[in-house]
């Protein structure tokens, strides 16, 4: 064959090849879109459903997607102060709803109330003493959430699925409270 | 006898998955066009006169901007509508966080006008046809994250060819 030939023959292999690889990551971006992906979740406000950092959690895209998801769901959603930042709160009520809460539990017991508008969620975190969500910065439309959160991968000692109500016990320490109170 | 049909009809599957295969890679540049880079799209409505004709224009919309924070002042946008999550509107972008917004509250009616600070992370959009559109004025500052592409130019119909 002539160098010409070779060479001809590898661009082709190269390609081929490069096309495979892009075809495996258009796979995994479509379903990273459109139906699951991992993700990584740190930070105080939502203790102690999950912990300060490196927990591992799957979400799913299909409900917030298709307007499933509803109250008591934990979910992603993009932050309305910062479009590049993605927060992890619990949905507590939905459009039309009448939400009292306490402004600064760590200050004073001062409550207010408020009907969440149309098109539109109410989202606190877990950790209302640490947490900046939908008091701070109000009611967030639904377009902004991206995922809801169903299952935790690690830490190991707390997997299982994420309920429609916050925990009031490390889930990794459950097993140590059963055993001291028993 | 049987293993003559086999053989002929596990050729014609064979054929027929190949091609379908085609047509499915086909489809799924077609989309990944269409969300992530430009597409047509057709929009309506009485809000954005005179820029865009009431009873609908195809426009050229690409969906790269927004992503890089290249979207200001005075840009036509495609926004997730926050009061109905399904539906997507047309306006174009007033003021970006931090500027300070004069409006007029309800033109057909007074004269009344009223001052804002944009919040950060938000922008503030209008139609142009402000007599008729249910923009910033009415639902508030929205969250940038709720931008979903920027209107380029039009291209139907041919008479109204050209950038916006």
């Amino acid at each position: 064959m002539s160098l010409f030939q070779q060479w001809a023959f590898l661009v082709k292999e190269a390609l081929d090849k490069s096309f495979l690889v892009a075809k495996f990551f258009c796979a995994v971006h479509v379903t990273n879109t459109y139906l699951g992906s991992t993700a990584v979740v740190y930070g105080p406000s939502m203790l102690p459903t999950f912990s300060l950092n490196n927990d591992l959690v799957l979400l799913e895209r299909i409900s917030t997607r298709n307007g499933k998801a509803g109250t008591g769901d934990v979910v992603v959603l993009q932050s309305p102060e910062n479009p590049r930042k993605f927060v992890t709160k619990r949905i507590t009520g939905m459009e039309g709803d009448k939400i009292t809460y306490i402004v600064d539990p760590k200050n004073s017991d001062k409550t207010e109330t408020v009907i969440v508008p149309k098109g539109h969620v109410w989202v606190q975190g877990d950790n209302v003493y640490n947490s900046y969500d939908s008091r701070n910065f109000g009611p967030v439309p639904y377009g902004l959430l991206k995922g809801k959160i169903f299952w935790k991968i690690w830490p190991t000692s707390a997997f299982g699925s994420i309920g429609r109500r916050p925990e009031t016990v490390d889930p990794a320490l459950k097993d140590l409270e059963q055993a001291n109170q028993s | 006898m049987m293993k003559q049909l086999f053989g002929k009809w596990s050729a014609i599957a064979k054929e027929s998955i190949d091609r379908a295969a085609i047509v499915a890679k086909l489809l799924c540049l077609l989309h990944v066009t269409n969300t992530y880079i430009f597409s047509p799209t057709l929009v309506y409505g009485p809000s954005m006169l005179p820029t865009l004709n009431l009873t609908g224009d195809v426009v050229l919309s690409e969906y790269v901007s927004h992503r890089l924070g290249k979207v200001g002042p005075g840009d036509v946008v495609l926004v997730q509508s926050p009061e109905n999550p399904r539906k997507m509107i047309t306006k174009r972008v007033v003021a970006m966080e931090g500027d300070a917004v004069s409006y007029l509250v309800d033109p057909s009616r007074s004269d009344r006008s009223r001052t804002i600070v944009v919040p950060k992370g938000h922008v503030w959009n209008q139609g142009d046809n402000i007599y008729a559109s249910n923009d910033s004025r009415n639902f508030g500052p929205i969250p940038y994250g709720l931008i979903q592409g920027k209107v380029r130019c039009r291209v139907w119909p041919l008479d109204g060819f050209g950038s916006l």
